[in-house]
């Protein structure tokens, strides 16, 4: 059953087995953050990974392996650890961003009330950002030509009759037309966005922009 | 620990619990060739050379030991740990990309899984219940989970490999995945 704003289980047990790109992960995983009855799956996801892992017929390992190890330990320093959190930001995204605040990111405006960070380019046109929009700002009309996750970390938009607010994931795919997101009034709404394809922006100004904008 | 013997029949988490507190080389031992040779048959579905699933199953038991004190054995499985470690370390170091995780490392306190059994009782009943769960899924069923855990494929990859549409593939795996929360639902 989908349930609006949640992803769906197929993904978190592709989060479990490793079969996600990065940005794909951190969304997920930030996601996931959100909902302890998400963590409640992942670990469940994890677990049923963890008995094929121990299932599995064991494997020769090299008779120095174990004395290498202890030669390694006994030469190791302690390690400092880092904050577990920024302030505000999700464990997963405030790790990934090196515990930097948002305000300390270099943002680029896209156009009036719209500022993004590209956060890492994967292959075939695989994109993480972080997208910034004024409240009350309107998303171009545009079409879709492959996935697109937007979870939102602060401020909300809706799409619709659909409203997203921190913690709630969209998910566009090629047959997502005419998507139209308004952000609500009030704050900034700040969402960490996967990209697979450029979006297909319906205006001619808007389409003039693209090039510009990246997305 | 004066006699290495009497640890066979420690529990895992319970060993990992004696290398957090006194670096017990010997509990140590003991969890190493437990883990380290499945870990490495975990990494080896992965078509990786046996040196470098060597090399990554290493890594993963000098974490177990650098991370030990984050472990708490009344709430988590090792195995599940390790797991993760494994995944993680091949991602990292073979795809050459990060795998955020949902918590840090004491996030393991979360999981509420309770294992005092017998080191060997457990390990069968582990092995029996994931094998009984796979049986109650169909072959379909059965074939999507082992691609996603066994070769870490994707849902569009999954699909170009059995030729499949995308949809049937997310719904065989979301229908799959139930399925074992189900049948393993007191396995915690």
């Amino acid at each position: 059953m989908k349930t609006h704003g949640i992803i769906p289980d197929e993904w978190i047990v592709s989060y479990a087995s490793g079969a996600l790109s990065e940005a794909h992960a951190l969304v997920v995983a930030t996601h996931c953050h959100f909902h302890p009855e998400l963590q409640q799956k992942l670990d469940d996801a994890e677990n049923i990974g963890a008995m094929f892992m121990v299932s599995n017929q064991p494997a020769q390992v090299s008779s120095r392996l174990f004395e290498e190890i202890i030669t390694e330990i006994d030469s190791m320093s302690t390690t400092t650890e880092l904050p577990s959190d920024q302030e505000g930001i999700p464990y997963p995204l405030a790790e990934y961003l090196n515990h930097k605040s948002l305000d300390q990111l270099k943002w680029r405006m896209m156009g009036p009330g719209l500022s993004q960070v590209r956060l890492w380019t994967g292959p075939n046109d695989e994109c993480l950002w972080l997208l910034k929009a004024k409240g009350g700002a309107k998303i171009p009309s545009h079409d879709h030509k492959e996935l697109e996750f937007t979870l939102v970390l602060q401020g909300s938009y809706h799409v619709g009759d659909e409203h997203y607010r921190p913690g709630l994931l969209e998910i566009a795919d090629d047959n997502t037309k005419n998507h139209t997101p308004i952000i609500d009034p009030g704050e900034d709404c700040i969402c960490l966005v996967v990209t697979e394809a450029p979006i297909k922006i319906h205006s001619f100004m808007g389409r003039l922009a693209q090039p510009f904008i990246g997305l | 620990m004066d006699d290495p013997s009497a640890l066979s029949e420690i529990s895992h988490e319970q060993l990992v619990i004696m290398v957090a507190r006194n670096k017990d080389k010997y509990a140590f031992r003991q969890l190493f060739d437990h883990y380290a040779p499945r870990i490495k048959s975990y990494l080896l579905n992965f078509q990786i050379t046996d040196q470098k699933a060597e090399d990554l199953s290493q890594e993963v038991m000098i974490t177990l030991w650098q991370k030990a004190d984050k472990f708490d054995p009344d709430k988590a499985k090792i195995s599940t740990w390790l797991f993760r470690v494994a995944r993680n370390k091949y991602i990292d170091k073979v795809r050459k990309q990060k795998y955020p995780e949902v918590n840090a490392d004491d996030h393991i306190a979360s999981i509420v899984a309770p294992e005092k059994t017998d080191r060997t009782i457990q390990e069968k009943q582990d092995q029996g219940r994931i094998k009984m769960a796979m049986a109650s899924l169909s072959d379909e069923q059965q074939k999507v989970i082992e691609l996603s855990f066994f070769k870490e494929l994707s849902h569009s990859q999954i699909a170009a490999e059995t030729n499949m549409p995308l949809g049937t593939v997310k719904s065989r795996i979301r229908t799959a995945f139930q399925i074992l929360r189900k049948e393993l639902g007191d396995y915690k």
